[in-house]
This record gives structure tokens, C-alpha cells and sequence, in this order.
């Protein structure tokens, strides 16, 4: 212990690593009734920092070559020692982290977080939202099996609805007009270097806006005192909770809890279910003369999939999906009511069960159609 | 006292538990990082003696590393590691001089693999071979 203090110290001398701890750590007070829902973005934080290491790990044997790519992923999983277990915890993971995150935005939703003055957190986390989608569509090509080589003809297919770029926004995704070689290579690329550079970007700003509008009150519970009223509105107020339990080691306890409980789900289906995301057409190497039947998006895109399909035209139901997510982000914008509490808002808690119901059907729908 | 007894106890638990998890992480990783060691083994590879003419070398891969048949002048069979002792670089054979060099750093061994010149402190290493029925069994 004193060898630790003396470390400490010097440490302290240096950079005031005591006053950065209690500024940041046991200083930085959380509102009394906060609950375990806002311990998602640790969870968050975690997963991405799993998925950058296995992604690490994977490029050391991967090869992003048309002709070796699929032979790469099956010396990875059945030739290298805990090649399986690095490769699963990366595919599983990439699923985890899109459940995660459709969770958090949730409790973002539902305790009216996006709300005056966090509309910029609600932005960034929706920018890290389509990014996540984006780094999960341009990984799920890479191992060029039958399954990812034709779910992402059908994905990057779609663009051409889009009316007098649609063909060639295609052409340009896939670096040639059908899905093949060129592709592999310019999502490699996005993949391991330019989206997950934009993804960490992103994570700071998200982090930063955190910090600086301080952490929202549940609307649930006992509730805080409001802040004096002589605060001019317009100006920045930075959201403290005099009188909160500290984030160490109090919510850091809840957090790590969170984080425990995350690993064991991921885990079990890591461990017992690791073929649940995997259709047969995925242990086959990619073959672009043979379409296998009933190829479908990752179930993330499924409600996307279908919504394409109800409607009679590709447009129609692109642009219903491109209107549905800009209202998403722009929710802080069109939703200005001082209310934080579902319960007292009918209206809005009707609309985002419809819209989860809604999300819901349309996925299982598209599953089975 | 008697709570801080505790807070202790817990405190090293949750320390070895959470050792212990970081090892059984670290382990996983560290294995499938590890070379194979099946690439490393040392298989037995044939060739035929008449595709070595005399005067002339064929490099090949041997137990994960580089290794070369040379069949003199005088007709004799040698079977030698192609990595130069001085700092690792791959040996070249000159049919000219029949001799290898060290492109590196200009080391020069004999056909046996005996130091002729350069900064090599010692000779190429020998592999063992047999010669029979016409053919040339390394390792």
C-alpha cells in the first residue's frame, strides 16, 4: 500500500491526477433517483472497445481478397486456437452493440433525455446510431460467404431507387456494377479505418456534450429541486445535482453491474447459441452465379426490408423510411414541451409504442415473408 | 475494525476475480496470436537427384525456415540452413564462383557451408538428408 501511495503521489505531483479524480470521478454528482438504465452508454463504450480489439485481432489472419477472403475466416475459425472464439465475439458483438444501442436510445426516448438542452446529444447518438448500422453492413461482407456477398447485392441494391442517382450511387458503393472484388475492398476500408475513426469522433463529441449539459433527472421518482429562477434561459446552464450520490463508486458499481450482466447474455450466446445469427448460407464460400433463395438482411435491417417490399414502388417506400429517420433525429426539434414524464404524455407515449409495435411487426413480417 | 476486516476480504476477492478473469481473457489471445507450432515442425520433404544438377542449389522451406541443397562440382550431396549467421539475412548461391553469398553484409561460405570470408562468425548450419533410390530425403 505505501509503494501504491508513493506512486500515487508522484503520479499526483505531476499531472493533479487527485483533483482530476474528484472533479471527474467522486466529485461528479448524479441525480439521487437516477436508475440503471443510464449505465447503457458504459455498456456501449464497452462493447465498441471489444469489437476494436477483436477487429484487431481478426485483421492479423484476415485477408481482404476476393480469392482468400472466406478460406482466411475458416482458418480463423477451425485452424487457429480460439480463432472461433475471437471471430464469434466480433459477429455477436456487432449484434449486441446494435441492441444495445436501440435499447439506450429507448430509455433516451421514453425518459425524454433528447429534450431542451440535449438536443445535440440526441444528434450525435443518432449519428452513432447510422454508423453503427453503416460499420455493420460493410463488416457483414468480409467473410464473402454466399450470405454476405448477395445480403449486401440486396442492401446496396436499394440505393437505386433513389431517382437520377440511385444507378449510379450503386455502381459507386460497389465499385463496379455488381457486387464483387472492388467491393470487398472499399468496405474493408470503411470498415477497419474510416468509419470506426468517425464512430470514436463521434463517441467524444457525444461524451463531451455529456459532460457539459450535465446528466438529465429521471422523470421518474423523487425529483431534484429547480434551478433558481433568476438563471437566464437562453444562456448555457450547466445541469449539476448538488446533493447527488457520486458517479464513484456509486454509479461506477451500477455500470460495472450492467457491464456483468451484458457479458453473460453475450456470453451464452457466444458460448450456446453461437449459430443464431449464422444461416447455412454463411459456411459457403460466395458464388455470384448462384443466388441462394430466400436471402434476407440482418435482422436489425429487416423492418427496412419489408417496408421496401409493402409498398409498390421502391421510391415510395424509401422515401417513407428517409422520412420516418429524419423525423427521428429531428425529434428534439419538432417535440419541444418542457414534460419529461411518458405517463403525463399520452400522445407521445402512444406514438412510440405504435412506432415500436410497428417496428417490431414489420421485422417479423419481414422475417418470415 | 471488524468492517474494515471485511472490506479487505471483499476487496481481495473481487482483485482475484478479477485476475483471474483478465488471465482467462488474456490466455485465448494469447494462444491464437502464439505461432502454430505445426508450421514449425520440421517435416520430412523428398526430391529427386536428378532435378539437382551438379553445380546448381534448390532453396526450399524447412521447418519454418530457409534451407538449400547443393550438389558440388564433385558430385557430393550437402543439405544446409539457408539463414546467414551473421544477422539473419537469406544466403544466395553464385553458380560462377560456386560459392554462397551474404548480399547483406558480403559474407561468403563454402559450398560445405565453412566460412570463406565476410563478418559470419560461424558456419551455415547442416540439415540432416539421406540419398537413396535416387532420391534426396530431408530431415
Amino acid at each position: 500500500m505505501g509503494l501504491f501511495k508513493r506512486l500515487y503521489d508522484w503520479i499526483d505531483l505531476r499531472i493533479g491526477a487527485r483533483e482530476i479524480v474528484k472533479k471527474e470521478l467522486t466529485g461528479y454528482l448524479l441525480p439521487r433517483n437516477i436508475n440503471e438504465w443510464y449505465s447503457l452508454g458504459s455498456v456501449l463504450l464497452v462493447i465498441f472497445a471489444l469489437q476494436v480489439l477483436t477487429g484487431m485481432l481478426l485483421m492479423v489472419y484476415y485477408v481482404p481478397d476476393a480469392e482468400k477472403a472466406f478460406k482466411s475466416v475458416t482458418f480463423i475459425m477451425n485452424d487457429l486456437p480460439y480463432g472461433w472464439l475471437i471471430r464469434l465475439c466480433h459477429a455477436v458483438g456487432s449484434n449486441m452493440m446494435v441492441a444495445v444501442l436501440l435499447l439506450h436510445m429507448l430509455s433516451t426516448l421514453t425518459m425524454g433525455s433528447f429534450k431542451k438542452p440535449r438536443e445535440l446529444n440526441w444528434v450525435t447518438g443518432f449519428i452513432l446510431f447510422t454508423l453503427v448500422q453503416g460499420i455493420s453492413l460493410t463488416g457483414y461482407l468480409l467473410p464473402w460467404s454466399q450470405l454476405s456477398f448477395w445480403a449486401t447485392t440486396v442492401a446496396t441494391n436499394s440505393a437505386a431507387a433513389i431517382p437520377v442517382v440511385g444507378p449510379y450511387l450503386v455502381e459507386f458503393l460497389r465499385g463496379g456494377k455488381l457486387v464483387g472484388p472492388p467491393t470487398l475492398g472499399r468496405f474493408f476500408a470503411m470498415h477497419v479505418a474510416v468509419i470506426p475513426v468517425i464512430i470514436a469522433a463521434t463517441i467524444g463529441a457525444h461524451l463531451f456534450l455529456l459532460k457539459r449539459t450535465g446528466i438529465s433527472t429521471p422523470p421518474f421518482g423523487p425529483q431534484e429541486a429547480s434551478p433558481p429562477a433568476s438563471a437566464p434561459a437562453a444562456s448555457y446552464h450547466y445541469e449539476s445535482h448538488p446533493g447527488g450520490i457520486p458517479f464513484f463508486p456509486n454509479y461506477a458499481l451500477q455500470d460495472l453491474t450492467s457491464i456483468c450482466v451484458y457479458f453473460a447474455v453475450f456470453l451464452a450466446v457466444v458460448f450456446y447459441a453461437p449459430n443464431l445469427l449464422f444461416t447455412p448460407d454463411a459456411f459457403v464460400p460466395a458464388n455470384p452465379f448462384q443466388t441462394p433463395a430466400h436471402i434476407k438482411p440482418e435482422w436489425y435491417f429487416l423492418a427496412n426490408y419489408q417496408t421496401l417490399k409493402i409498398f409498390p414502388s421502391e421510391l415510395l417506400g424509401l422515401s417513407v423510411q428517409a422520412a420516418a429517420m429524419t423525423f427521428l433525429a429531428l425529434l428534439p426539434f419538432v417535440d419541444r414541451s418542457a414534460q419529461r414524464n411518458p405517463l403525463k404524455r399520452p400522445l407521445f407515449l402512444a406514438c412510440t409504442i405504435g412506432g415500436i409495435l410497428l417496428w417490431i411487426g414489420l421485422t417479423i413480417w419481414g422475417h418470415f415473408s | 475494525m471488524e468492517n474494515d476486516g471485511r472490506r479487505k476480504f471483499l476487496g481481495v476477492c473481487l482483485a482475484g476475480a478479477t485476475a483471474a478473469a483478465a488471465a482467462a481473457a488474456a490466455y485465448p489471445v494469447f494462444r491464437y496470436l502464439a505461432p502454430r507450432s505445426d508450421a514449425m515442425g520440421a517435416k520430412k520433404l523428398e526430391f529427386a537427384v536428378s532435378d539437382l544438377p551438379e553445380g546448381e542449389a534448390k532453396f526450399f522451406e524447412y521447418a519454418g525456415s530457409s534451407a538449400v541443397l547443393v550438389k558440388t562440382s564433385a558430385g557430393a550431396v550437402v543439405a544446409l540452413s539457408a539463414v546467414c549467421t551473421h544477422l539473419g539475412c537469406i544466403v544466395q548461391w553464385e553458380k560462377e564462383k560456386q560459392d554462397f553469398l551474404c548480399p547483406c553484409h558480403g559474407g561468403r561460405y563454402s559450398p560445405d557451408g565453412a566460412v570463406t570470408a565476410g563478418p559470419p562468425p560461424r558456419a551455415l548450419a547442416k540439415i540432416p538428408f539421406t540419398v537413396e533410390n535416387g532420391k534426396i530425403t530431408v530431415g
